[in-house]
């Protein structure tokens, strides 16, 4: 750790802002991804993939594959006996069996000595099909009669909600009769809306649709697949959860965990992505039919075309409200399109639309459907930013109507710690209503008519907020805390570092065991080495971790206190770390050395225990968290170009452990969301194909279309957090749709609901306009 | 097909490598030679993760066929500077907390570098634009814009 | 990428030569930013790559005395934006040079690769066809030139046979008082392709327009002229009404389709506004000139 920044004597972590201890070797291009590891006698692996949406597979014959040079294996799911055809998760669908259900699902392996010869290996595989009628939209997938999804019998999958910190008493409905592609039910209602919908004097109807969209990590899938003869598998994964990817692929390859040893390699981004396994079971099957190291590094166009997107969302929402603004009820039914397989958080999705704001009346269904398309799985945030689109953009147009200042409007409905959420659990402590009002008092708020009134000639200015936010995630996890023989600490954990976590927890562990941060080194095991650790995912790695890490380093702390007690002949509670020495408080020549102790934990003949402090807890409280963004924008109404001028973040992190990389995070987190609100969508024809398989066609947001982005920390501390810290990776994503959509409507008098806001639809909505 | 012989300068050495006449040059830099500094992102010149110098330019490596570098002069991340002895965009980097996975990071120094050899003291938009090829989906570019802000005021166009 | 066999000729005579050898089963590559793409996407499985690269005689521009301008098909965006020459009288041409994906690409991406890959929403098409630009081609039967607008003849076909390669481009001086402007419209400001493309070249004299030319790109198979919006504007005085009629007639011209890049609603609509724009454009830098 060559760049530290020491600030006081007092504070030994907590609170700087360090730059992560691996930056030098990315700016210079050290890092090793899974691409970059290339071993002796490595094969490459390459996909025969579905051009069809929905057909039977009537015959696949390799023989012409597996005559070619180079070519070392062919597979095909009738060489991997653990296939089932009722594949319960994508992962468990490795090749696909007599049906295909998406467009680029894998139906044919291949490994050689070179892509190029593993590519034309693939274009000797001849596949006969039967194209069969596709279910391409999900209004008309939900529908009886349509085209079938799922093998009959499949269950749905939730374990993707219950990694994302679950939500319990929502009740799950049985599904209409013959509707085969409804996956996932769910309904949350309270008193008696019909009654308050007549009593209201302002009813606002709406339908919001949000695209799926693809998470754009810039590192496409990749594994590396090696075993031993002892039949012992090593997986070098790109992942976001080492431990989770050992089990999948162990389920999956019915094999023992302990059987299986994943590496974590850097992760080049996950937000989501790279929860599930994806390609790591057929990787190591190809891998175990060579018995040769399997490399598979999946192209950008299969990412776009065959990953695990997002949902589509579409939310049809009502709103009663009296005229003094009073808010009487909601209405509303969420269709989360989930592609070929279960797996959306429906459950997250109806608390969002009813608990955010109160609503003493309600009736939330949410419907999980099936469709011919890629399927889906978490993206940052999982539903947050679609569900906050409809809520927020109703509350603005509410506010709006009823001539009331938007912000003062949402805030005088907002929940507050205790409320009752929509599935009658009671709210926890959250900075949502200081992060609004913090917003608020910005210059940009403030004046906001005055930058309306500034617009250039054929141009429209205006300016939106928005205010959304995260549940926050929970998993047990563990750590341990060592202390070396010349005193300085080895922190060990298994989480996987892509948000800068490391060096957070790093600086946790300084502040509780007493060092300062450059005595401190933490590494992530691989899962034969590191305690159980969870996901990076959530907004749970410092949250839970940092707790494991703390706890940890404190029962390190009081195993070295007790073990200088004894040498110093002193009671274990007059003692204190100063400046790498135990010392009696008070008594500052009389100390010893965390050196000394830590090398008598490792010398020959000693009786000193070695100092090991480990925690490995389990959670029960989550942590809320939320954001509030604010957009200042210009129109060209003509071509319906929009320009942000500025974007500010405020945000409640309970407590920055790192300032730095916080704002990183809430810098990335809003530009993903101002990806979904203005370019992003993964678009697909009638046969559901996807039309833009490509970076140029899927518009992530250029550093050209974006201003510098203006970060707001606001700190009110999570009772259970490590030092009071709240996750902060989810909430950036979630508000920036409804900003922007609500500072159009500013600008322009167009009330946008379908994403992207596109320059067509904007040009278009405003040219019907006038 | 026989493998071909590519000679070319790669990081101010001379460079003699057997390369398939369908090796990209990012292939033959990563697969060939082990400079696994530049990435791919996409393979179609649409993220810039595989930014590298050729003749002093930026360019997308994987646009390149490896065979079309002959006779030609290539930079890699890894002949820009070295920790320890940082180049000055790199330098401005690690202090600005840029970044994040890092998967892009190595084409958004090389772009960065090009730009400030061409146009030492770049104003904002200009560095906007010139790192416009180079898609981060963790950073939100911002602290990137400060970094290369800081770099030009360093000097850093200065250099080599 | 599929396996191929690469030629690397240092000639153009060279490459003629390799074109008759290998005709339909070879592809030429220049910049390789479109080639590359569709081989790797497998839509494209040539048996042989001949490399141009090579052939420097592709590279070069010439702005002879008589202001003329001759450019190699292998120079790339990049030397169009920043080169001089092309700035001072052919603005229009820099101005689509400077537009085309991003530097890293546009270091590599080439005039004549633009044109050959005959994507309706070529960027470099419509300054060539408002410069009334001429596409040198030659081949086993020797060197013809043919007009630009003649060059495309579908969505990615173009009057090249199998054995020919496209030299260069020449187009004339545009008179004094000349000028002109190529806008586009994209989602995102850099990185992108055109949802729609529009040229303009007014030349006046007296306060009169003398010459118009406004061409269009990604509204119809092929890059196209809208001729009538020219004539509208010829022998009169340019004013705010008559580029408002031009505009519209434009609109005429075109021939969208609906695609994943925008609808033909909306590319109606963006072809009135950029060409309102680039007219506006144009007779500033005229009267200027």
């Amino acid at each position: 750790m060559s760049t530290v920044m020491k600030t006081t004597r007092d504070v030994k972590g907590i609170g700087l802002s360090i730059p992560r201890p691996d930056a030098p070797d990315k700016v210079t291009g050290q890092v090793q991804y899974v691409a970059d590891l290339n071993p002796k006698g490595l094969l490459h692996a390459k996909l025969l993939r579905s051009p069809h949406a929905h057909a039977k597979i009537v015959r696949i014959d390799v023989s012409r594959a597996r005559a070619l040079p180079g070519v070392r294996a062919v597979l095909t799911a009738a060489d991997i006996p653990q296939l089932k055809k009722k594949a319960p998760t994508r992962a468990h669908a490795v090749l696909a069996i007599d049906r295909v259900v998406f467009a680029g699902q894998p139906i044919a392996a291949v490994a050689a000595d070179e892509v190029a010869i593993a590519e034309e290996a693939l274009d000797l595989i001849d596949v006969q099909y039967e194209v069969l009628p596709v279910a391409a939209d999900p209004l008309e997938s939900m529908k009886p009669g349509a085209p079938p999804v799922a093998e009959l019998g499949t269950e749905a999958d939730t374990s993707e909600a219950l990694a994302h910190g679950s939500v319990a008493g929502v009740t799950t409905e049985a599904k209409p009769a013959k509707a085969v592609n409804i996956s996932q039910q769910a309904r949350l209602q309270r008193g008696d809306v019909a009654k308050a919908f007549a009593e209201s004097d302002v009813v606002i109807e709406n339908t919001y649709r949000v695209p799926m969209v693809h998470q754009g990590y810039m590192e496409p899938h990749a594994v590396l697949a090696q075993w031993e003869s002892s039949g012992n598998l090593t997986l070098w994964a790109s992942t976001q959860g080492s431990f989770n990817t050992r089990s999948e692929v162990a389920d999956v390859l019915e094999l023992p965990e302990n059987r299986i040893k994943v590496i974590p390699m850097e992760c080049g981004g996950g937000f989501g992505g790279k929860i599930r396994a994806l390609c790591e079971p057929i990787t190591a099957v190809l891998a175990r039919a060579t018995n040769r190291p399997v490399r598979y590094v999946m192209t950008r166009r299969e990412e776009l075309e065959a990953g695990m997107p997002a949902p589509q969302v579409i939310i049809k929402m009502k709103t009663g409200v009296k005229r003094d603004g009073t808010l009487m009820a909601l209405e509303a039914e969420a269709i989360l399109e989930s592609g070929a397989f279960s797996g959306a958080v429906l459950a997250v999705a109806g608390v969002f639309l009813a608990s955010l704001y109160l609503w003493p009346n309600f009736d939330v269904k949410g419907f999980e459907v099936l469709t011919h398309k890629p399927s889906i799985a978490a993206y940052r945030a999982p539903v947050a930013p679609q569900t906050i689109f409809a809520i927020d953009s109703q509350m603005e147009q509410i506010a709006r109507k009823l001539g009331v200042d938007s912000v003062e409007y949402r805030l005088r409905y907002l929940q507050r710690e205790g409320d009752k959420m929509a599935n009658n659990q009671p709210w926890l402590s959250n900075g949502g209503a200081e992060v609004l009002a913090r917003l608020a008092e910005h210059p940009h708020w403030k004046k906001r008519a005055e930058w309306k009134a500034s617009s250039p000639k054929g141009k429209l200015r205006g300016t939106g907020i928005s205010l959304g936010g995260w549940l926050g995630g929970l998993q047990p996890t563990g750590a341990t805390v060592r202390l070396n023989p010349d005193g300085s600490l080895q922190v060990l954990t298994g989480q996987v570092d892509i948000a800068g976590t490391n060096i957070a927890l790093a600086q946790i562990a300084a502040t509780a065991y007493g060092v300062d941060i450059d005595k401190v080194k933490i590494t992530t095991g691989d899962t034969d080495v590191a305690p159980m650790t969870g996901l990076s995912a959530g907004s749970k790695t410092t949250y839970t971790v940092g707790v494991a890490v703390m706890q940890a380093a404190e029962n390190a702390r009081n195993q070295t206190l007790e073990i200088a007690a004894k040498e110093l002949e002193a009671s274990v509670h007059d003692l204190e770390i100063e400046d790498g020495k135990v010392v009696v408080r008070g008594v500052p020549d009389k100390g010893v050395t965390l050196a000394s102790i830590g090398k008598k934990g490792n010398l020959y003949m000693s009786k000193v225990e070695p100092v090991l402090g480990t925690s490995h807890p389990a959670f029960s409280v989550q942590a809320p968290a939320f954001c509030a963004q604010l957009a200042r924008i210009e129109v060209d109404p003509d071509t319906g170009e929009v320009t942000l001028h500025d974007f500010v973040v405020a945000q409640d992190v309970g407590k920055a452990i790192n300032p730095l990389q916080i704002e990183g995070q809430m810098q990335g987190g809003a530009v993903q969301s101002l990806g979904m609100a203005l370019t992003e969508a993964l678009l697909y024809d009638d046969k559901a194909k996807l039309t833009n398989p490509s970076l140029l066609d899927y518009r992530k947001l250029t550093s050209a279309d974006l201003p510098k982005i203006e970060t707001i920390i606001v700190e009110k501390p999570a009772p259970h957090g490590p030092f009071g810290a709240r996750g902060v990776g989810e909430p950036p994503i979630v508000p920036a749709p409804a900003a922007i959509a609500n500072a159009i409507e500013d600008a322009t008098g167009v009330r946008l609901t379908h994403l992207p806001l596109s320059p067509e639809r904007i040009a278009l909505a405003i040219a019907a306009k006038s | 097909m026989p493998k071909q012989v590519l000679s070319c300068t790669v990081n101010d050495e001379a460079a003699e490598v057997l390369v398939q006449p369908w090796d990209t040059l990012l292939d033959a830099l990563r697969e060939r030679m082990g400079l696994t500094g530049p990435k791919e992102g996409c393979g179609t010149g649409d993220c810039g993760a595989c930014t590298i110098h050729f003749d002093g330019k930026p360019v997308a490596s994987c646009l390149l066929l490896a065979m079309q570098a002959r006779g030609h002069v290539v930079r890699t991340i890894e002949g820009l500077g070295k920790p320890g002895a940082l180049h000055p965009v790199q330098e401005a980097f690690v202090k600005h907390g840029v970044p994040q996975c890092g998967f892009c990071i190595p084409g958004v120094v090389m772009a960065a570098a090009a730009l400030l050899n061409e146009n030492p003291h770049p104003t904002e938009e200009e560095i906007r634009y010139g790192i416009a090829g180079n898609l981060c989906r963790c950073t939100g570019y911002t602290k990137m814009l400060a970094a290369i802000t800081e770099a030009a005021g360093a000097g850093a166009g200065r250099r080599s | 990428m599929r396996r191929f066999e690469l030629v690397l000729p240092e000639s153009l005579d060279d490459c003629v030569k390799a074109l008759a050898r290998h005709g339909s089963e070879a592809k030429l590559l220049a910049g390789g930013t479109d080639l590359l793409p569709q081989m790797k996407n497998a839509l494209l499985k040539p048996a042989v790559v001949i490399d141009l690269s090579g052939v420097s005689r592709l590279r070069a521009i010439e702005s002879g005395n008589g202001q003329g301008l001759k450019v190699g098909a292998a120079v790339t965006a990049r030397t169009l934006e920043l080169d001089r020459s092309v700035r001072s009288r052919f603005l229009s041409l820099a101005e689509s040079g400077a537009l085309v994906g991003s530097v890293q690409v546009r270091n590599l991406a080439t005039l004549g690769g633009n044109l050959c890959n005959a994507a309706p929403s070529a960027d470099m098409a419509p300054p060539l066809l408002a410069l009334d630009a001429e596409a040198v081609i030659t081949g086993p039967k020797g060197e013809r030139r043919v007009p630009i607008a003649a060059f495309f003849t579908g969505v990615r076909h173009t009057v090249l046979a199998p054995d020919e390669i496209l030299v260069e481009l020449a187009m004339p001086a545009p008179g004094a008082h000349s000028g002109g402007n190529y806008l586009r419209h994209t989602p995102r400001r850099e990185l992108d392709i055109a949802v729609v493309g529009v040229a303009s070249q007014l030349t006046l004299a007296n306060g009169v327009c003398t010459k118009a030319r406004i061409a269009l790109a990604a509204v119809a198979p092929v890059p196209l002229r809208a001729t009538a919006a020219e004539q509208a504007l010829e022998g009169q005085a340019v004013t705010p009404e008559r580029i408002a009629r031009a505009a519209d007639l434009a609109v005429e011209a075109a021939r969208p389709i609906s695609d994943q890049r925008g609808s033909a609603d909306f590319r109606r609509h963006l072809v009135r506004v950029l060409t309102r724009r680039t007219l506006t454009t144009a007779l500033a830098r005229a009267s200027a000139s």
